[in-house]
C-alpha cells in the first residue's frame, strides 16, 4: 500500500532529517523569543518568525503549485512519491533539501509531468525504495536560512500537539493576532506528513479547523493555502477520516474561490444518490419505519386514508405501509396518496412513474389505491386547496416529510407558509424527519465545526457498518450523496443553501409556536426501529434512541436522524 | 406420495435443501410453497387472516422464508440467545413484530425487485441461499451479511 511504502520511506528518511538538525542548529540564527512567533502557526506544530515569512511563502507558493498541477486521480503524484519529513523540523527539512540539491539532476528518472513548470526542475534520487523522491531546486535555495527554524524537534511537537488539544477545545479564534499571514499559509502548504499517521489525523483536523476559521475572517489567501495542505494530508489518511477530509477540503475551496454550481444537478441523480443512501445505511430505512409506524396508529380505524408525501422520490417508504395496511384487521383502507416532486428536466414524469409502480403493488397485494402527482419547485408553492382535500368525516389526511423542511429555511417565510398549509389539510397526523444536527447557524465557523463532526460520525458508521465491501458502488454513491451535502452547508450561502439542518430542539420550537402538539411516537416504534438495526450486519454501534417521544438514531453516542410525529394543537 | 410430504414438513430449512438435490421428484416437492408456508409458522399462533394471499403475492413462502424470515430469526436469535445453534431456529417462536417487521421487508424486497427493476440491486447476496431464490435487491442485501458473531 502507499501509505506504507511512504511510511517507509518517511522513516528511512527522518533519520537523515534528524542528523540534518544538528546541522540545521548550527546553521540556524538564535532562537527568538516567541513574540516574533506566528501564533497560527504554532498552532499547526511549526515555529516561524512572522518577519521573514513574506519571501519564504512566496517560494512556496511557486512551489505548491508545482505540486497542484500534478494531480492523479485527485492525488498529488509528489505526495506519494515524495519522501516525508518530521513537518516540524522545518529547518532540517529545507537543510536536506538543500544538501540534496547539490547532488541534484545528475540521476535519472525525471518525472516529466514535473518538468515545465515555471522553470523549475526536478530529479529523482536512486537509492531510495521505490518511486524515488522529487525535489525544487531554485525555490529553496532562495530560503533563507534562518528564516525558518525550529526548537527542540520533540518540543515543538508535544506543545503544539498539546496546544492544538486545548485549543480544539475551545474552538476559539485566538489566532492571527499578527499580520502576514500569507507568509505563513503558504509554508504550511508544504507536502509533509506521514511520521504517524495519528499525528497527521490530528494535524488534519486542526488544519480543516484553521482553514474555516480564515474563511470566517476573509482571510482567503491563507485560507487558500491551508485548504491545499489540508488535501495534502488527506491523502495520507485512510478511510473515513480520508474521505471527510477531503470533500470537506473541496467544500472550503469551492467557498475560497467562490465556485458555485451553475445549476442545480438534476433531481433524477439526486434521486438516485438517495436509493444509494438507502440501500448502505439504515437512516432512511429507520425513518420510513418509524414514519409508517406513527401514522398506522394514528390512522387505525379510518376507512378512507390520504397520505401526502412531501418528497415522494422513488416511494420507498410505501410498500411497507401499504403492506402494513392489507393486513390490517378488518381488512385495509382506500389508500390515496399524493406525492410531490421537483419537476424534471427532460420532463418525464418520474412522480407518475412511481405512483404507477406503487398502484401495481397495490393492485397485487390487494389495497384500494388512488396516486396523484404534483410537481412544485419548492413546497412553498402549494396550497392546501390544491390537494383535494377531502373532509375530515370522510378520509383521514397524513402529511409525511422526510428531509424536506429545512430546505424551506433557505427562504425567509416559506416555512411558515408551508406549515400553514399543513394546518390548512387537516391532518390527523404529521410526521416529521429531519437530520439532527445545527447546520443553519449564521456564524459560518459554528457551522463549519457542527458538520465536520455530523459527517465525520456519519462516515464513520458506514465505514464501520461492514454491510458493503469497501469501495463497493453504492457505497461510494452514498458518499457522493453526503459530500453533496456537505458541500451545500459549508460552500453555500443565501438561497443558494438549501440544507439547513437544524436540531430536534429547534423543530420543537417551530413547531410548536406554529400551532402543533406533539404526538409520542409509542413502543412499536421503537421495537420495531430497534429490531430493524439489530439486522444490520455491524450495527452495534447504531443507537435508538427516545427523546421526549421523538425517536432518534445515531451512531454511537451521537444522535444523527429523528423522527417526530404532530397533530394540530387542541383548539383552546 | 403423503406421506413423503408428511415428512418433508417436519425438516428444518437446511433439510428441505437437500432433499431438494436428491432427484427431480424430490426437488418439485420441496418447492412446494405450502411446504414452506409450514417452516414459517409452525410454531406461531395461526398467522393473521390474508397473509397468505399478500405473501403468495408478493413471492410465496419459500421466498420469504430464504430473504426475510431466515435471516431475521438468525439473526435475532442470535442476539437474543446469544449463539444458539443452528438446529435451535427451527424451534424459536416468533413474536408479532418479528413477523411484521419480515412481512414488511418482504414486500420492500418485491417492490425492488419487480417494480424498481432491481436497479442497484444485482449483487452477489444471493449465494448465500444456494441461489435458488435469486439475489435479493441492494435494500435487503444486509439481511444477507452475517454477523459478527
Amino acid at each position: 500500500m502507499k501509505r506504507d511504502r511512504d511510511r517507509g520511506k518517511a522513516e528511512a528518511a527522518v533519520s537523515g532529517g534528524t542528523t540534518s538538525v544538528g546541522k540545521a542548529k548550527m546553521l540556524a540564527e538564535q532562537k527568538q523569543p516567541d513574540a516574533g512567533m506566528d501564533e497560527l502557526f504554532a498552532v499547526l506544530g511549526y515555529k516561524v518568525k512572522s518577519s521573514d515569512m513574506a519571501d519564504v511563502a512566496e517560494k512556496l507558493e511557486q512551489l505548491e503549485m508545482a505540486m497542484g498541477t500534478t494531480m492523479e486521480d485527485g492525488v498529488s503524484v509528489l505526495s506519494t512519491d515524495t519522501v516525508h519529513y518530521n513537518p516540524s523540523d522545518l529547518s532540517g527539512w529545507v537543510e536536506s533539501m538543500l544538501s540534496e540539491l547539490s547532488n541534484s539532476c545528475s540521476f535519472e528518472g525525471m518525472i516529466p509531468s514535473q518538468i515545465g513548470i515555471s522553470g523549475e526542475s526536478s530529479c529523482s534520487r536512486p537509492g531510495q525504495q521505490d518511486g524515488g523522491k522529487i525535489i525544487y531546486d531554485d525555490d529553496l535555495r532562495a530560503i533563507p536560512g534562518g528564516a525558518i527554524f525550529s526548537n527542540n524537534l520533540k518540543d515543538v511537537v508535544d506543545d503544539s500537539e498539546s496546544g492544538n488539544k486545548r485549543m480544539r477545545a475551545s474552538a476559539g479564534s485566538e489566532f492571527l493576532e499578527n499580520g502576514s499571514p500569507m507568509a505563513m499559509a503558504a509554508e504550511a502548504a508544504r507536502p509533509v506528513v506521514l511520521v504517524d499517521s495519528q499525528e497527521t489525523g490530528v494535524r488534519l483536523v486542526h488544519t480543516l479547523m484553521a482553514c474555516a476559521e480564515a474563511v470566517q475572517q476573509e482571510n482567503m489567501k491563507l485560507a487558500d493555502a491551508l485548504v491545499k495542505h489540508v488535501g495534502l494530508l488527506a491523502v495520507s489518511q485512510v478511510g473515513a477520516m480520508r474521505k471527510v477530509a477531503t470533500y470537506f477540503a473541496e467544500a472550503l475551496a469551492r467557498k475560497i474561490y467562490k465556485i458555485y454550481p451553475q445549476d442545480s444537478l438534476e433531481s433524477s441523480y439526486s434521486d438516485v444518490l438517495q436509493m444509494h443512501f438507502y440501500e448502505t445505511a439504515p437512516y432512511l430505512k429507520f425513518a420510513h419505519f418509524t414514519a409508517n409506524q406513527a401514522i398506522l396508529e394514528a390512522i387505525a380505524g379510518a376507512t378512507r386514508v390520504h397520505v401526502i408525501d412531501f418528497s415522494l422520490k422513488q416511494g420507498m417508504q410505501w410498500p411497507a405501509l401499504m403492506q402494513a395496511l392489507a393486513l390490517r384487521a378488518g381488512g385495509p383502507p382506500a389508500f390515496r396518496l399524493t406525492g410531490i416532486g421537483p419537476p424534471q428536466p427532460d420532463d418525464t414524469d418520474a412522480l407518475q412513474e412511481v405512483g404507477w409502480k406503487l398502484a401495481q403493488l397495490a393492485e397485487t397485494i390487494g389495497v384500494e389505491f388512488e396516486f396523484r402527482g404534483f410537481v412544485a419547485n419548492s413546497l412553498a408553492d402549494l396550497d392546501a386547496n390544491m390537494l383535494d382535500i377531502r373532509p375530515s368525516n370522510v378520509e383521514t389526511v397524513a402529511v409525511n416529510s422526510v428531509f424536506e423542511l429545512h430546505r424551506l429555511l433557505a427562504r425567509p417565510g416559506a416555512i411558515n407558509k408551508v406549515l400553514n398549509s399543513i394546518k390548512a389539510m387537516n391532518p390527523k397526523i404529521v410526521t416529521v424527519v429531519e437530520q439532527e444536527a445545527n447546520h443553519n447557524g449564521d456564524v459560518f465557523l459554528d457551522r463549519f465545526n457542527e458538520a465536520l463532526h455530523y459527517y465525520s460520525t456519519m462516515f464513520d458508521s458506514l465505514e464501520s457498518s461492514g454491510l458493503t465491501p469497501a469501495n463497493s458502488h453504492d457505497l461510494v454513491m452514498t458518499e457522493v450523496y453526503l459530500g453533496r451535502q456537505i458541500c451545500d452547508v459549508v460552500a453555500y450561502d443565501g438561497p443558494e443553501r438549501v440544507e439547513r439542518h437544524e436540531t430536534l430542539a429547534q423543530w420543537r420550537g417551530r413547531m410548536h409556536s406554529a400551532g402543533f402538539d406533539p404526538v409520542h411516537l409509542g413502543s412499536n416504534a421503537f421495537k420495531q426501529a430497534s429490531m430493524l438495526l439489530a439486522l444490520f450486519a455491524g450495527g452495534d454501534g447504531y443507537r435508538v434512541e427516545e427523546n421526549d417521544g421523538c425517536l432518534m438514531l445515531g451512531w454511537h453516542t451521537r444522535p444523527l436522524i429523528t423522527t417526530s410525529a404532530w397533530r394540530l394543537a387542541a383548539a383552546e | 406420495m403423503d406421506v413423503l410430504i408428511e415428512i418433508l414438513k417436519r425438516l428444518d430449512d437446511r433439510s428441505l435443501g437437500v432433499a431438494a438435490c436428491v432427484c427431480r421428484l424430490w426437488c418439485a416437492l420441496t418447492r412446494n410453497d405450502a411446504l414452506w408456508e409450514h417452516l414459517c409458522f409452525r410454531h406461531l399462533s395461526p398467522p393473521p387472516e390474508g397473509v397468505r394471499t399478500v405473501v403468495v403475492a408478493l413471492g410465496g413462502y419459500r421466498r420469504l422464508y430464504t430473504v426475510c424470515v431466515k435471516p431475521v430469526l438468525s439473526r435475532l436469535g442470535k442476539m437474543r440467545v446469544g449463539g444458539a445453534a443452528a438446529t435451535e431456529l427451527e424451534r424459536r417462536v416468533w413474536t408479532r413484530h418479528e413477523v411484521e417487521l419480515s412481512l414488511s421487508l418482504f414486500c420492500v424486497d418485491y417492490y425492488e425487485r419487480v417494480l424498481l427493476g432491481g436497479g442497484g440491486g444485482s449483487g452477489g447476496g444471493g449465494g448465500r441461499f444456494g441461489g435458488e431464490s435469486g439475489s435479493p435487491p441492494s435494500s435487503l442485501m444486509f439481511l444477507c451479511k452475517a454477523v459478527n458473531v
